[in-house]
């Protein structure tokens, strides 16, 4: 009784298995034989019966690629590698199929799932109004993350009567948050809206959250020389760009220093990495001239001493996923600076400057 | 021969190279690729690897001279017609590179390849209408790639078009279960909607994936971070307490967490 059970149960599997490696030995001998058009039933009647069998997709592919059927061969091949990413003989085939224009198959329409049918809806409602054209290459602005330095526990630089660099920050980052809400069509976001203390490797975090286009930074400066002063914009390089750039960089990633650098996972080069390089370098060029273009009349309109632009290896700045800028509104150090960061009307008067400069900025890459 | 002919006709060398190149090891591949390229010169396949390991091993103009050769011979061969864009972009040549593709799009209209680089360019340049369409086209010319559906899911995240974007990270998850960028995207559409748990979820995925993964180490401690502010604002300490841990668990040094915990205690 027992042992028809088990036959009951096992035998039509044993069979199936027989069969699948009964096909797929002989259409691998068909393979062999460059019978190939034979071999492509047998097999696709293989992979039927069970559709994991890589060695039998390996050999429809195979066979598919030998009947110059180059895209059915590229698809069972592709389907491989996505069961098997480490299968080098299937991208290796990938590889050599795919080196001119593949003949192109129609595909059969197919039932949509719900988020297929919202995704076609949203698109058609949202699309066309999207901003850009065929040809601009200039980086365009539509989402900036603005990030108040310091806060919490972390006040940042203090100045000789007492006022904090993170209370300026934040009430300059929240000022020009309103003025893109209310005059622009640009999105923004802050890192924080409240005085409590973010992490340096949080607020890139923030800013890759919201996918911004620009992340600007806005600090206050400070020196042990009580008469330094003026204005000056920083943005992310590799090395310092002078001495005094090196200065303030090394001050504002001073609470960086004791946070943990993960292991990066060790990347393999291929064309994402290079997309990556390239992303990344056009990025500390687009910082740059974004830079440039905050910096250029800020002092002027401030009133405050033009300290220019100036490149630094700032931890906030360095992970971002976009170009980046800090900007060091004026020195909290200073006696006049500092009287000055503590009236409203002048905060509101740099969040205004610097909402007229990303205007600026924002036209030039639109044409 | 191309190389379809060539690997036809049999040939062991170029898969014995092709696994070295594979395995990462670039110098025997390159000495195995040599080889093949000496014993057959019209190889393109060979050619094309070649060109591959050069550009890997940062010898950009050594590659171009394999790709240009290969554009000679075939110059309907736009893997390698490709290639010398792409070092072109290395090289920091964006609107030469620019054009170029376009000039592929010429010989072939539907060249995924093509469609793709060009909407990736845009996608950096936050053009958003131009990187969709681009990236749509690459997706329909060739739906099989996880990196096409990642790169329009990009797109359409920038775009603040997330059933587009969800369709597609997914998509690319689909194609590849170890895209672990696609999730932690898709974490961030999750997590801005308010689906925090949705979010956490994929992150610990990601990190199962791969523990060292940076970026979703870097969200599960915003994440925690944020919870636990929100529960400390409204004064339910216990429970902003057992986030600041969390947040610890996954970023031990995190400062924020261990100053909060600090003045909790």
């Amino acid at each position: 009784m027992a042992i028809a059970f088990v036959l009951l149960f096992f035998v039509p599997s044993l069979l199936s298995a027989q069969s699948v490696l009964d096909l797929m030995l002989r259409g691998q001998r068909l393979n062999f034989q460059g019978r190939h058009e034979e071999a492509v039933p047998l097999l696709k009647q293989a992979l039927g019966l069970n559709p994991d069998h890589l060695f039998a997709r390996s050999q429809l592919a195979l066979a598919y690629a030998k009947l110059e059927r180059r895209g059915e061969a590229v698809t069972e091949f592709r389907e491989i590698l996505r069961r098997d990413p480490e299968d080098f003989f299937a991208r290796t085939w990938i590889g050599i199929l795919t080196e001119r224009p593949l003949e192109k198959k129609p595909e059969a329409p197919r039932e949509l799932s719900p988020l297929q049918r919202a995704a076609i809806e949203e698109e058609r409602l949202l699309l066309s109004r999207l901003e850009g054209g065929e040809g601009l290459l200039r980086l365009q602005i539509n989402r900036v993350v603005i990030d108040a330095g310091h806060g919490g526990q972390d006040a940042g630089a203090v100045g000789p009567s007492g006022y904090a660099e993170k209370e300026a920050t934040l009430d300059i980052s929240r000022r020009l948050k309103a003025l893109l809400d209310s005059r622009t069509n640009v999105k923004s976001f802050l890192t924080r809206d409240g005085d409590y203390f973010l992490p340096l490797s949080e607020r890139t975090t923030v800013a890759n959250q919201y996918r911004a286009d620009i992340f600007m930074n806005i600090h206050i400066n400070s020196n042990e020389n009580r008469a330094a002063h003026g204005t000056q914009t920083f943005f992310a390089s590799e090395k310092a760009s002078s001495a005094e750039a090196a200065r303030v960089a090394s001050k504002e990633n001073a609470i960086a220093k004791e946070e943990e650098e993960f292991q990066q996972r060790p990347d393999f080069i291929d064309i994402e990495n290079i997309l990556f390089q390239f992303e990344r370098k056009l990025y500390w060029s687009d910082s740059s001239e974004f830079a440039e273009t905050i910096q250029d009349g800020t002092g002027a309109q401030l009133g405050l001493k033009d300290r220019g632009v100036a490149s630094a290896n700032f931890f906030v700045l360095r992970d971002a996923r976009m170009p980046s800028i800090l900007v060091e509104v004026a020195f909290i150090s200073n006696e006049q600076e500092e009287r000055l960061l503590r009236q409203p009307s002048f905060r509101q008067k740099v969040a205004e400057t610097l909402l007229s400069q990303i205007q600026g900025y924002r036209r030039v890459s639109q044409q | 021969m191309t190389g379809v002919a060539f690997a036809q006709g049999g040939g062991p060398l170029v898969f014995e190279a092709a696994r070295e190149h594979f395995k990462g090891n670039l110098p025997r591949a390159l000495e195995l690729f040599q080889e093949v390229a000496v014993r057959d010169p019209q190889n393109t396949y060979a050619q094309n690897q070649l060109g591959l390991i050069y550009a890997k091993q940062e010898r950009p103009q050594e590659a171009l001279r394999a790709f240009e050769r290969v554009k000679t011979q075939d110059p309907l061969n736009t893997f390698a017609r490709l290639w010398i864009e792409i070092l072109r972009l290395k090289l920091g040549q964006m609107g030469q590179a620019f054009s170029e593709f376009e000039e592929v799009l010429s010989v072939d209209p539907e060249n995924a390849d093509a469609h793709y680089y060009l909407g990736a360019i845009y996608n950096i340049r936050r053009n958003r209408r131009a990187a969709i369409v681009e990236l749509k086209k690459a997706r329909d010319a060739n739906s099989q790639e996880p990196d096409t559906h990642f790169r329009l899911a990009q797109a359409f995240h920038n775009a603040d078009m997330v059933q587009n974007a969800l369709l597609e990270y997914t998509r690319t998850i689909e194609l590849n279960p170890k895209h672990t960028k696609a999730m932690n995207n898709m974490g961030w559409i999750h997590y801005n909607r308010g689906e925090r748990e949705g979010a956490v979820a994929l992150w610990q995925k990601v990190l199962t994936l791969n523990p060292q993964d940076r970026e979703a180490r870097g969200n599960l401690a915003r994440a925690f971070n944020d919870q636990a502010r929100e529960f400390d604002q409204s004064g339910r300490r216990g429970e902003a307490r057992a986030y600041w841990q969390r947040t610890l668990q996954v970023d031990p040094k995190n400062k924020a967490a261990k100053w909060n915990l600090a003045h909790l205690n």
